[in-house]
C-alpha cells in the first residue's frame, strides 16, 4: 500500500496507508459520525472542500451503488477511512469504494487513527489540513499546508458546487418552487418532486428579478458549503424576496433566510456533521432525530423579534429552525430529506408546503 | 435560585413500587435481567422511590437489601405474588424488567384482578401492548392495518388445522408457540411428520395453547431494532444489530454483530423508520426490541418479532453502545421523557440522542453442549445457548476473533482446532445445517478454498450453502489467511498484525512457535458518541497501535478478573462476587476495574465498577490492564475458575496477584500435593489411586470395593465422572471414556454415599470465618451445584460441626489461604471425609451471604488487601445460625436440550437455583420447589415411580409417604411387584416392550403429575431414559434422586409460612 497521511496545521499528523490515485487534498479537517451512508456523505456537496474523517471504522461494505450519489461526482476534497471494504456484498453494489475512490481521484488515507482524529478535532475546532498520498505529495504536504491556511477561505466553494444555469424539472403544469442552488442534494429535489412540485433551480447568485420572472409560487433554498457571510448577492436576494414569496431553507438556505432577516450566524467549535441529533420541536414539544452537516449556526439570540424559534438542538441548544411571525417564512437547520440519515423529519417539506398553499 | 429551581422537573412523589424479576437462570432467560432489574432499582432509587422486589433467584444482585427496600426470595407465582402485594400495598409494578416471566406474571395479575383490587398501577408500556405483542394473531393484524410487513401465518390451537395449512402453503414452516421464552417448544419443519411432532409440543408449551405457523425466511438476513419510547411519543433507535446467521438460527444462538454491517443507509433507515411505526402503534413506554428478515436480493423485509420489553439483545445492546436501556426504561416507565433525562454517559446532553459507534460488536453465543454428549446441537428457532461472549474491537475481524477467544473454549484462532480432520461432506453438512460448530466450519472450508488456490469459489459454495452474507464469509477468509501466514512465519511472525486482529499472544505462540512481548496496545473508550463529546464512561476496550484513551483512576486501582460466558458450572454467582468485590474495593478507598467480557452480567455495567474493560478475561488483558492504571494487584479469586486458570500465567509475567497467590491454586488443583498436605493435617479422604490403564483401574476397583468413582485427573466440575457399581459398568465406561494419557491418569476413588456438606469460608492467616454449612440433600455422587442445599444444616451434630469447622481452618492453612475458600465434605457416620476443596469464591457464595447478611466477598477482598478479619466486623469462627431455614432448589434446562439425560449424577447439569426460605425446613422446601417449578401434585395425582434394583428397599417408606398424602402410583411391572409385596399397591402400566399403551403413552397424555426415576442406565436407548425425556417433553417434573422424593414428600406434607422479606430474616437472625 502506498505511505499517506493527514497534517492538520497546528502540526499534528497521523500516518496510514493511501489508495493507488496519489495526490494532496488541502481543506478544512471534518468528521463525520454516521454509521452508514458513505456514499451520499462523499457526494454531498456541502463537504465540498473539506477532508472527510468517517469516524464509523468500517466503510465501504455495501459498495457504491450511483442510485445513492447526492451529486454526479465525489464532492470531498479528502477522505479518511479506517478500514475499507474490498469484497462489499449488497444487491444495489455497482462498484467497491477503493476503486470509485480512484476514478474520483480523491485522496484518500486508510488505516488511520480515526478515533483519534476525532478527538483532535473536537478538542482544537475545525481546521486547516492536508491529506497528501504517495511519496511526491507527502514530501510537498507540509509547505503546500502552510501556504494553504495562510490565504484559504472558503468564498469559493459554493460556485464549485451550484447550478451555473437554470433548469426547469417537473412537469409544467405542477405547482411551481424555484429553487436557489448553493450545491443542493439530489434527495432535496427527488422529495419535492415526489410532492408533486415543478422545481425550477436557479444558481445561487440569481436576483430576486431573475426568479420573479419565474412567478413561482415559493422559493427554495438549498443547503451547501461553507459560511452564509460568503454569499452577500444571495442575502441580497432573498431580503429582496422577503414579503414576495414564501420562502424555506434549509441547513446553508437556513442560515442564509435567518442574515437577511436581520439575524446573525457563527462558525461551530467543531460543526455537526452525523445522523444522530435530537431536535426538539418548541411549538409541539416531541423531538426527532436528524441528519446534520454544517459548520456554522444562526445565533439563536441574534434572532430579531420577527423571527420565532420553532427548533433546538438538544445536545448544544443552537438553533434548528425558525419562522417569521407575519410573513410564510421558514427554515430549518437539519436536513429533512436525510441522504443519509434518519427519516423522522420526512413530513417537514410536505407540511410547508401545505402551509403555503402547494401540495396535493 | 429561583430561576434553577423553576427549570427542575417537577419532583414526582415519592412511590412504593413493586419489581418482578425474572426467577432461576434456564437458557433464554439469563443473567441480563438481573442487570437490568438493578439498573431498574437503582433508578427508581436515584428518584427517591421506595422499591419491593420479588425474585426467587439468590444468584442475583437485584436480591440484594442494598438494591431494594424490601427483597422478597418467594416463588414467582401469582398467589405468591398477591400475597406481597396485599402486605407491601406497592402503588405500583414494574412489569418489563423481568424478562418473559416478569412479564406473563405482570398479565395474569393483571387478568387475575389482583392489580385493580389492591389498587396497583401498571408502569410502562399498558398491558395491551403486552398482550398484542405476544398474541400472534392480534399482533399479525395491527401490522397489516399501519402497513408493515409480516410473514404469511395461520394461528392454530390444534394440529389438524396446521396440518391443512401445510397442505396449502408447502414447506418449510415456522412453528412458534405464543408466550413461551427462547422459542421453546417451537422450530423449522420440513415435512408433515415433524410438523405434528412440533406442533404438539409447541401447543403444550404454550401458555394459552396457541401455535403460530408461518411461512419460512429461511435465508433471509437477520437484524434487530433497540428501540424506546417515551410517553410523549418521543423515540429513539439505541442500537441495530445484524446476525451473521441469517433467519433460521434462534438470534440467542446466533453470531450477531452490532450495528449492522451489510445494511446501505436506505435499508438502516427503512428498518429504522417501521421500528418507529411499530413502537408508535403498539404505543410502547419503555425499550422494545424488534426483530427483521430483510430479503438479501430483493430488499423486501417482514417483521419476524416484537418484545415490548427489555431482553437479551437489549442488554447486549446496552453493552455494545454504553445507553443503559433498563435505566432509562425504567425513568420513562416513571413518566419522565426522553428529552429530559440526562445521558449518563456524557453527562450534558439528553436521553434522547442515538449512540454512534466507532467501534464493531460481535457477540458469540456459548453452548453447553460440551456437558452434554448426547444432546442434539443442531441450531435452530429453539435457543439453546447458555451465554454469550461479546468482543468489541475497531474492526469486525478484531471483534470476532476477540469473541471466540472470550468463550474460554480453548480456542484461540478460527482453524486448527481439530476441523482440520473433517471430510468435506462433514463441513458442508454442518454449513448447511448448522451446529455450533458453523463457524468453525466455515474457516475450515475457507482454508481448503485458500489452499487449493480458489478462495472465491470456497466463498461462494459456502454462501450458497448457508445463506451467508458474502460480506462476512470474505472478512472470515482474511483471519483465515492470516492465521496461515502465522503458521507459516516460523519466528518472525506479524505480532503487531495478529494483536490488531485480537488475537492473544499465545494464540501467536501456538501458530508460529514465538511470540515476543509486543508494546502498542491502548484502550479506547465506549462513549456512545464516536468520540464527538467528551464523556464520562469509564468503560473501554483494547485496540492496538492507536491513540490510548484511558484516564488514570482518581485513587489506586486494583483488578478484579470476571468469569466470563455464563455456562453450565460457571454461572451468575461468579458475577455476583465479582461485583461485590468490585464494592468491596471501592469501600476500602480503591479503584475497582473489572476485566471481563460477558454482555449479560451486572458486572459488565460501567456504573459498578471505576474502572471496566471490556475483553476477554485473559492474560494479555489483565495484564494489559494491570499496567495501564499501575494497579496495586489483580484478583483472581472470584472470577471462577476462568480466573483462576489465569494464576501460573500472570504471575510468570510479573503480575502481582492479591489475596490466594498461585502456590495455593497450584496445591488445591494437584491432587498429589493436595493429598499429601491432607495426611500432614490428618484429614481423611476416601482412599482412592492413580490408574494408568483401565485393566490397572479396575484392580484398584476391586481392591477398593464397588461402587468407585472415577474421573479423569485435571478435570473440572465433574465433567467425566462417574460412579460405577460393577465391573460391566467399569467396563462400559472404559468404552465410552476418552483414552487415559500417561500424564493424566484415571482417578479411582471409593465412593463414600454420606450426607455431604459444604462449607464457604474466609482465611487471613490465622482466624478463619465460615457464615454457614449447607447441607445437601441427595447424598454424595450428584454435583453438589444439582444437589438441593440446606441452610443451616439439619442433621449435623454440634460435635461434627466442630470438626468440619477445624478442618476447613487446618486446610486453608496448609494451602496459605489469604482470601475465599470452599470445601466439601462427605460424613459417612461418624467419619469425615474431604472431597474437594476450591482456593475461589464459590458458586454458593451468593447464597450464604444472602442467608446470613455476612459478606465473606468483602472480607476476602480486605484480607487480600492485607487487613485482618479481627480487625473487621464480620466476626471469626463458625457464624451462628440463623433462626430460619434456606433451602436451595437446581432448576434444568432439560426442556430446551432434545436428548439430553437428564438423570442427576456428578457432572453438573442444573443452569440455575431458586432459594426457598421460611422459619422451618419444610416451609423452605415447600417454597423452594414452588419457586423451582414444580408442580406439586394435590391429593389424588398420580405419580410414575420406577426404582433401581438396587434402591428399591430405601423407596418404600417414601413411596408410602406420598400414599398417605392421597396420590395414587403408576409402576411398570419389575417395580410394581416389589412394592406390591411391601404392601404398596400400585396401578400397572406396560413396559415400553409390552406394546402401547404403555408408559411413554401414559406421561404423554398427561397421566401422571410426577415421575420418580432413579435408574441409572447408562445407555440413551434405556425405558428408564425415555421415562425421563417423555416427562421433560409432557413438561412433568421428574426426580431422579429417592433424597429428593422425600424431601418433596416432606414439603407436601405441610404448608408454608407467609412471605417476609430478606431484611426481616436478617433483623431474625441478628435477634436471635
Amino acid at each position: 500500500m502506498k505511505q499517506a497521511a493527514l497534517f492538520l496545521a497546528d502540526g499534528t499528523r497521523f500516518d496510514g496507508g493511501g489508495l493507488d490515485y496519489e495526490g494532496l487534498a488541502l481543506g478544512e479537517a471534518v468528521f463525520y459520525t454516521g454509521m452508514t451512508g458513505y456514499e451520499e456523505a462523499l457526494t454531498d456537496p456541502s463537504y465540498a472542500g473539506q477532508i472527510l474523517t468517517f469516524t464509523y471504522p468500517m466503510i465501504g461494505n455495501y459498495g457504491v451503488s450511483g442510485a445513492a450519489a447526492q451529486y454526479p461526482r465525489a464532492c470531498v476534497a479528502g477522505a479518511v477511512i479506517k478500514r475499507i471494504a474490498r469484497h462489499p456484498s449488497h444487491r444495489s453494489s455497482r462498484q467497491d469504494l477503493p476503486s470509485w475512490l480512484v476514478e474520483q481521484r480523491v485522496p484518500t488515507l486508510l488505516d488511520a487513527d480515526t478515533r483519534a482524529i476525532a478527538i483532535a478535532l473536537r478538542e482544537h475546532g475545525t481546521i486547516w489540513a492536508a491529506l497528501a498520498v504517495g511519496d511526491a505529495a507527502l514530501a510537498s504536504a507540509e509547505a503546500r499546508l502552510t501556504a494553504f491556511a495562510r490565504s484559504a477561505t472558503t468564498k469559493d466553494l459554493v460556485a464549485g458546487v451550484a447550478a451555473r444555469a437554470q433548469r426547469r424539472e417537473g412537469p409544467p403544469d405542477a405547482p411551481r418552487v424555484v429553487l436557489i442552488d448553493c450545491g443542493v442534494k439530489r434527495a432535496i429535489l427527488r422529495d419535492l418532486e415526489a410532492l408533486g412540485v415543478g422545481v425550477t433551480v436557479v444558481p445561487y447568485d440569481a436576483t430576486a428579478q431573475e426568479i420573479m420572472l419565474h412567478e413561482p409560487q415559493a422559493v427554495f433554498i438549498s443547503p451547501g458549503p461553507g459560511d452564509p457571510t460568503d454569499l452577500p448577492q444571495t442575502i441580497e436576494t432573498l431580503r429582496a424576496l422577503l414579503g414576495k414569496r414564501p420562502l424555506f431553507g434549509v441547513c446553508l438556505g437556513h442560515q442564509l433566510i435567518a442574515i437577511a432577516c436581520g439575524a446573525s450566524t457563527f462558525k461551530l467549535p467543531y460543526g455537526h456533521r452525523g445522523g444522530n441529533h435530537p431536535v426538539k420541536d418548541l411549538l409541539r414539544g416531541d423531538v426527532i432525530i436528524t441528519a446534520h452537516n454544517h459548520g456554522y449556526a444562526v445565533d439563536s439570540s441574534s434572532l430579531p423579534p420577527s423571527l420565532e424559534e420553532t427548533m433546538v438542538n438538544l445536545n448544544d441548544g443552537t438553533n434548528e429552525g425558525f419562522r417569521h411571525r407575519e410573513l410564510p417564512v421558514a427554515a430549518v437547520q437539519f436536513h429533512p430529506e436525510a441522504s443519509p440519515g434518519p427519516s423522522d423529519a420526512r413530513l417537514v417539506f410536505a407540511q410547508w408546503l401545505a402551509s403555503v398553499g402547494i401540495g396535493p | 435560585m429561583e430561576t434553577a429551581q423553576l427549570r427542575q422537573p417537577p419532583r414526582m412523589p415519592q412511590r412504593n413500587v413493586l419489581v418482578v424479576g425474572s426467577g432461576p437462570i434456564v437458557i433464554g432467560q439469563a443473567a441480563e435481567f438481573d442487570y437490568a432489574g438493578v439498573q431498574a432499582c437503582r433508578a427508581l432509587h436515584e428518584d427517591g422511590h421506595r422499591v419491593v422486589l420479588v425474585n426467587s433467584n439468590p444468584a442475583t444482585i437485584m436480591t440484594d437489601p442494598e438494591v431494594a427496600d424490601a427483597v422478597y426470595l418467594e416463588p414467582l407465582t401469582v398467589s405468591s405474588l398477591e400475597r406481597i402485594i396485599e402486605r407491601e400495598r406497592p402503588d405500583a409494578i414494574l412489569p418489563t424488567l423481568g424478562g418473559q416471566t416478569g412479564l406473563n406474571l405482570a398479565v395474569e395479575l393483571h387478568e387475575a384482578g389482583v392489580l385493580a383490587r389492591f389498587g396497583v398501577e401498571l408502569l410502562g408500556t399498558p398491558v395491551e401492548t403486552i398482550e398484542l405483542a405476544e398474541d400472534r394473531e392480534r399482533f399479525k393484524l395491527k401490522m397489516l392495518e399501519i402497513g408493515e410487513p409480516v410473514p404469511e401465518s395461520t394461528v392454530v390451537t390444534a394440529v389438524e388445522p396446521g396440518v391443512a395449512f401445510a397442505r396449502v402453503r408447502g414447506y418449510p414452516l415456522v412453528v412458534r408457540p405464543a408466550y413461551t421464552l427462547g422459542g421453546t417448544g417451537g422450530g423449522i419443519v420440513r415435512n408433515e411428520r415433524e410438523l405434528r411432532e412440533t406442533l404438539a409440543s409447541g401447543l403444550s408449551a404454550s401458555l394459552i395453547h396457541q401455535v403460530l405457523l408461518e411461512t419460512s425466511l429461511l435465508g433471509w438476513k437477520e437484524i434487530e431494532y433497540e428501540v424506546l419510547r417515551d410517553g410523549a411519543g418521543n423515540c429513539i433507535v439505541v442500537c441495530n444489530m445484524e446476525n451473521l446467521d441469517p433467519v433460521g438460527v434462534h438470534t440467542g444462538d446466533s453470531i450477531v454483530v452490532a450495528p449492522s454491517q451489510t445494511l446501505s443507509d436506505t435499508d438502516y433507515h427503512m428498518l429504522r423508520t417501521s421500528s418507529l411505526n411499530v413502537v408508535r402503534a403498539l404505543d410502547v413506554r419503555g425499550g422494545c426490541n424488534i426483530q427483521f428478515a430483510l430479503h438479501p436480493t430483493t430488499g423486501e423485509y417482514r417483521i419476524i418479532e416484537v418484545n415490548p420489553r427489555v431482553s437479551r439483545s437489549s442488554a447486549l445492546a446496552s453493552k455494545a453502545t454504553g445507553y443503559p436501556i433498563a435505566k432509562i426504561s425504567t425513568r420513562i416507565a416513571l413518566g419522565e421523557t426522553l428529552d429530559r433525562i440526562p445521558n449518563p454517559v456524557t453527562g450534558v446532553t439528553k436521553a434522547a440522542y442515538e449512540p454512534a459507534l466507532d467501534y464493531v460488536v460481535v457477540k458469540i453465543p456459548r453452548w453447553p453442549f460440551d456437558k452434554f454428549p448426547l444432546a442434539d446441537t443442531r441450531l435452530g428457532t429453539q435457543m439453546k445457548s447458555t451465554g454469550e461472549s461479546m468482543g468489541i474491537g475497531r474492526t469486525f475481524q478484531a471483534a470476532l476473533v476477540k469473541a471466540l477467544r472470550g468463550l474460554d473454549l480453548n480456542r484461540e484462532t478460527l482453524t486448527g482446532n481439530g476441523h482440520e480432520q473433517w471430510t468435506a461432506e462433514e463441513l458442508d453438512g454442518v454449513i448447511e445445517r448448522p451446529t455450533h460448530e458453523r463457524l468453525f466450519a466455515v474457516a475450515e472450508s475457507l482454508r481448503g478454498g485458500l489452499r487449493r488456490g480458489d478462495a472465491d469459489a470456497a466463498v461462494a459454495r459456502i454462501a450458497g450453502l448457508s445463506a451467508i452474507d458474502r460480506f462476512w464469509l470474505y472478512e472470515i477468509l482474511e483471519l483465515v489467511a492470516f492465521e496461515e501466514g502465522l503458521r507459516a512465519a516460523g519466528d518472525a511472525p506479524d505480532l503487531p498484525g495478529a494483536l490488531r486482529n485480537g488475537y492473544s499472544r499465545n494464540a501467536v505462540a501456538r501458530l508460529c512457535g514465538s511470540a515476543a512481548v509486543s508494546q502498542g496496545t491502548s484502550f479506547r473508550m465506549v462513549d456512545t458518541a464516536a468520540a464527538e463529546f467528551p464523556a464520562k464512561s469509564p468503560y473501554y476496550y483494547m485496540s492496538y497501535g492507536e491513540a490510548d484513551d484511558m484516564r488514570p483512576t482518581a485513587r489506586e486501582a486494583v483488578v478484579v478478573v470476571g468469569s466470563g460466558p455464563i455456562r453450565i458450572g460457571q454461572g451468575i454467582e461468579f458475577d455476583y462476587s465479582c461485583v461485590h468485590a468490585a464494592w468491596a474495593l471501592r469501600e476500602a478507598g480503591y479503584a475497582a476495574a473489572i476485566v471481563n467480557n460477558n454482555p449479560e452480567t451486572v458486572s459488565t455495567d460501567f456504573d459498578i465498577s471505576d474502572l471496566l474493560v471490556f475483553e476477554p478475561p485473559g492474560a494479555d488483558e489483565v495484564e494489559a490492564t494491570y499496567l495501564a492504571t499501575k494497579a496495586r494487584g489483580v484478583m483472581l479469586a472470584f472470577g471462577g475458575q476462568t480466573a483462576i486458570n489465569l494464576a501460573e500465567e500472570l504471575a510468570r509475567r510479573g503480575v502481582r496477584i492479591l489475596g490466594n497467590d498461585r502456590a495455593s491454586l497450584d496445591m488445591a488443583e494437584d491432587r498429589e500435593k493436595f493429598d499429601a498436605a491432607l495426611s500432614r493435617l490428618g484429614v481423611a479422604r476416601p482412599e482412592g489411586k492413580a490408574a494408568r490403564s483401565f485393566r490397572e483401574a479396575r484392580a484398584i476397583a476391586r481392591e477398593l470395593g464397588f461402587p468407585v468413582l472415577v474421573r479423569p485427573s485435571y478435570v473440572l466440575g465433574g465433567r467425566g465422572m462417574e460412579i460405577v457399581y460393577n465391573e460391566g459398568q467399569l467396563a462400559s465406561y472404559a468404552e465410552s471414556a476418552p483414552p487415559i494419557l500417561p500424564d493424566a491418569p484415571l482417578l479411582v476413588d471409593r465412593y463414600v454415599r454420606g450426607l455431604e456438606v459444604e462449607v464457604d469460608a474466609v482465611f487471613d492467616g490465622e482466624d478463619i470465618l465460615i457464615p454457614g454449612i449447607f447441607e445437601h440433600i441427595e447424598r454424595a455422587g450428584i454435583h453438589s451445584g444439582d444437589s438441593i442445599g440446606v441452610y443451616p444444616a439439619q442433621t449435623v451434630g454440634e460435635e461434627m460441626e466442630r470438626r468440619i469447622v477445624d478442618a476447613t481452618a487446618a486446610i486453608a492453612r496448609e494451602l496459605r489461604i489469604r482470601g475465599p475458600i470452599n470445601i466439601q465434605f462427605v460424613i459417612d457416620g461418624d467419619r469425615l471425609f474431604i472431597i474437594e476443596a476450591n482456593p475461589r469464591a464459590s458458586r454458593t457464595v451468593p447464597i450464604i451471604q444472602k442467608a446470613t447478611g455476612v459478606n465473606i466477598v468483602a472480607a476476602a477482598v480486605r484480607i487480600a488487601l492485607g487487613e485482618r478479619l479481627r480487625e473487621m466486623p464480620y466476626g471469626t469462627g463458625l457464624v451462628a445460625r440463623a433462626p430460619f431455614v434456606v433451602v436451595k432448589i437446581p432448576v434444568f434446562s432439560f426442556a430446551k436440550m432434545r436428548g439430553v439425560e437428564t438423570i442427576l449424577g456428578p457432572e453438573m447439569k442444573s443452569t440455575g437455583e431458586v432459594l426457598g426460605i421460611d422459619t422451618t425446613f419444610a416451609g423452605a422446601l415447600r417454597k423452594g420447589f414452588i419457586g423451582a417449578g414444580v408442580r406439586l401434585p394435590g391429593t389424588g395425582g398420580n405419580i410414575l415411580v420406577s426404582i433401581a434394583d438396587e434402591e428399591k428397599d430405601d423407596s418404600i417408606p417414601i413411596l408410602r409417604r406420598y400414599k398417605a398424602l392421597g396420590h395414587a402410583l403408576y409402576a411398570t411391572p419389575g417395580t410394581r411387584e416389589h412394592l406390591e409385596s411391601a404392601g404398596i399397591v400400585c396401578r400397572p402400566v406396560n413396559k415400553i416392550a409390552d406394546g402401547s399403551p404403555h408408559v411413554l403413552d401414559l406421561i404423554a397424555s398427561r397421566g401422571v403429575d410426577l415421575v420418580i426415576n432413579d435408574a441409572s442406565g447408562r445407555h440413551e436407548l434405556s425405558d428408564n431414559y425415555k421415562i425421563r425425556r417423555a416427562a421433560v417433553e409432557a413438561n412433568v417434573a421428574c426426580l431422579t434422586s429417592l433424597d429428593t422424593a422425600r424431601a418433596l414428600a416432606e414439603a407436601l406434607e405441610s404448608n408454608d409460612g407467609p412471605p417476609r422479606t430478606l431484611q426481616a430474616y436478617r433483623r431474625m437472625h441478628a435477634l436471635a
